[in-house]
């Protein structure tokens, strides 16, 4: 590889020939040597091709936002000897080095070994590749380098952080013949006592209620609530006008973390869960139970980008077609703008049951801008255009206007009954 | 442990050095101008090569420190095309020194950080080793930068070679074209050969 100094040399010896014959003053012409002397040395002892053997190792190729991940970058030279050599281990810009680094120039003899061994700590999800490793071969006097890309890739799949939402109410008003933990308001088998009927042969004895029997003189039988589960579908708005804020403070973001823990929760209290995700392509994970399902829905959202401009109204479409309409549909949406509020009276007109938890973009951008009188007078204008928007909302759904700065259990716990009762 | 930390201030401030000489050297060439309007013209380029010089120390800038010693090497070359006369050998070894000041800075912005941090001896050894190669081939690139120019003017002056006709400088500028396009052209002949 030619490098600007080999160009510049080149430059003023040609510069120097060009004035000395314009000036027909051979002396001129004779100072076009040294230059083309240098390259010419330069070009005698160009730097060696690197032949490197690297091996990385990571100490986990899973983990979660802000969690420090270490890794070790082993380099061999299996070709001759490397009298200035650059290795760079290339990161994607989302993950940063908070100790050791990734980079180094040394010397290395042949067969000599280098050890780099950093830590790399993510803000944000994704689904990272560490690599390639980038080989720079340097001549000394900067008249040429060589460059080897070596195509070393390890992925790093970085989760979103867990919201717990343990003390959370979430959970579906309509329920399924499975049983779950949601009160059903039929009689069937659970803990919550529902009533009192005369005993049929074959009924539990330790159902029998003594105090009722003994009173009446005939047997009385416990009646209980049943239990059972529901369905929820996940929503997650990760259109292009809902991105505000920065990489790892934006309304997408947050409607990821929360999306996961609300997953979380309703997979745990026996519900069906599903997801979809509206970016620049609308994927779905259908509705299943357990754990399997919670990493399902984890592979899905770890790859949520802001993009796209399809209308909202798809995601109604896909609804209609792919999940059950007494479903509970939990939309995670900054609430940018009118298609989400059309969408959402839509989806309440069609019988769907709906729950909005809306991280603020407000908030978030209010927390970046200076705090000027204009922005102060901008910040009211727009909190009560949002206000009237939720107003409007909350006659059809349950909404939760979520500030992301704090806890989303918080903003779930201020809630009576969720989602509306009916 | 101590010879190494010794190295990196002492790489730091060379090219430092160098560069006040080749300042200083043209500021003296300047004073022995005799006409003040020479003066006065000379002193824009000289100017500007300060200027740029100050701005990339304070900016690190890489085209702010380009543009100061093209300017430089435009004050003195003018300066002896125009007004003084060019006397080879200074002349050669300004050009030789100018080139010897960037390319140590370059050894310097690699090596010198190389020395700050805990080094093995192996590991000392090996970029002081390297260090020395990089330094021994600039040594002889810049005396072969005097030595073969000095004799090519001796080999014109004694009428081995006929300079000033019209031949001669066509085959001088085929030559350097020629040389030029050869170093243009290797990296990209060198990857298709592989």
């Amino acid at each position: 590889m030619r490098t600007p100094l080999s160009s510049g040399l080149a430059a003023a010896s040609m510069g120097f020939l060009l004035l000395g014959l314009a000036l027909r003053n051979w002396q001129v012409v004779l100072l076009a040597l040294p230059p083309v002397i240098v390259l010419a040395l330069g070009s005698l002892a160009p730097p060696p091709r690197p032949r490197i053997v690297a091996v990385r190792s990571l100490s986990r190729e899973r983990t979660d936002t802000g969690r420090e991940v270490d890794v070790e970058l082993l380099i061999r030279n299996e070709g001759g000897s490397l009298d200035l050599v650059e290795i760079a281990d290339i990161l994607p810009r989302e993950l940063a080095v908070i100790r050791g680094t990734n980079h180094a120039v040394v010397s290395l003899e042949k067969a000599g070994t280098l050890r780099l061994a950093y830590t790399v700590r993510s803000q944000v999800k994704g689904d990272f590749v560490l690599g390639p490793v980038r080989v720079r071969s340097f001549d000394p006097l900067a008249l040429g380098a060589h460059d080897v890309a070596l195509d070393l890739r390890s992925p790093l799949v970085v989760a979103p952080a867990m919201e717990d939402l343990r003390r959370a109410q979430l959970q579906p008003r309509r329920t399924r013949p499975w049983f779950g933990q949601v009160p059903s308001r039929r009689i069937g088998p659970g803990t919550e006592f529902w009533g009192l009927r005369e005993y049929v042969a074959g009924d539990e004895v330790r159902r029998i209620n003594w105090k009722a029997s003994a009173r009446l003189e005939r047997l009385f039988t416990n009646e209980y609530e049943g239990e059972r589960s529901g369905d929820v579908v996940i929503v997650v708005d990760a259109r292009r006008e809902s991105f505000v804020g920065t990489e790892a403070d934006n309304p997408v973001e947050h409607a990821v973390r929360a999306a996961l823990g609300i997953a979380d929760r309703v997979l745990a209290a026996k519900n069906r869960a599903g997801l979809i995700v509206q970016r620049q392509v609308i994927d779905w994970v259908p509705l299943a139970f357990g754990r399997k399902q919670l990493y399902r829905i984890l592979d899905h959202l770890v790859h949520v980008k802001p993009g796209g401009e399809w209308r909202f109204s798809h995601v109604a479409l896909v609804l209609s077609r792919f999940f059950p309409r007494d479903c509970l549909i939990v939309l995670l949406t900054p609430l940018q703008d009118r298609d989400a509020l059309t969408a959402v009276i839509g989806l309440a007109a069609r019988g769907y049951d709906v729950a909005i938890v809306s991280p603020s973009a407000l908030e978030i951008e209010r927390r970046l801008r200076a705090d000027t009188e204009e922005d102060r007078m901008a910040y009211q204008i727009l909190a009560m255009e949002r206000a009237n928007r939720v107003a409007q909302l909350r006659r059809v759904a349950q909404v939760v206007d979520w500030d992301p700065a704090t806890p989303l259990a918080l903003a779930l716990r201020r809630m009576t009954a969720w989602p509306r009762p009916a | 442990m101590a010879t190494s930390r010794l190295i990196s201030p002492a790489l730091r401030y060379t090219p430092l050095a160098v560069l006040a000489l080749l300042e200083s050297w043209v500021v003296w060439d300047l004073l022995a101008v005799p006409d003040r309007r020479w003066i006065a013209a000379l002193s824009l380029p000289f100017v500007v090569n300060v200027a740029f010089l100050v701005l990339s120390r304070a900016s690190h800038r890489r085209w702010a420190r380009w543009i100061g010693l093209m300017a430089l090497g435009t004050t003195y070359v003018v300066m002896h095309a125009f007004v003084l006369g060019i006397q080879l050998v200074p002349a050669l070894l300004f050009v030789s020194v100018l080139i010897g000041q960037v390319e140590l800075r370059i050894l310097a912005e690699r090596f010198a950080p190389l020395f700050l941090v805990t080094l093995t001896a192996t590991q000392q050894r090996q970029i002081g080793g390297a260090l020395l190669r990089a330094l021994i081939r600039l040594t002889i690139a810049s005396i072969l930068a005097i030595v073969i120019p000095l004799l090519a003017a001796d080999l014109a002056t004694a009428g081995v070679v006929p300079v000033t006709t019209i031949p001669t400088a066509l085959v001088l500028s085929a030559g350097l074209v020629a040389v030029v396009l050869i170093i243009a052209l290797l990296p990209s002949l060198e990857p298709k050969a592989e």
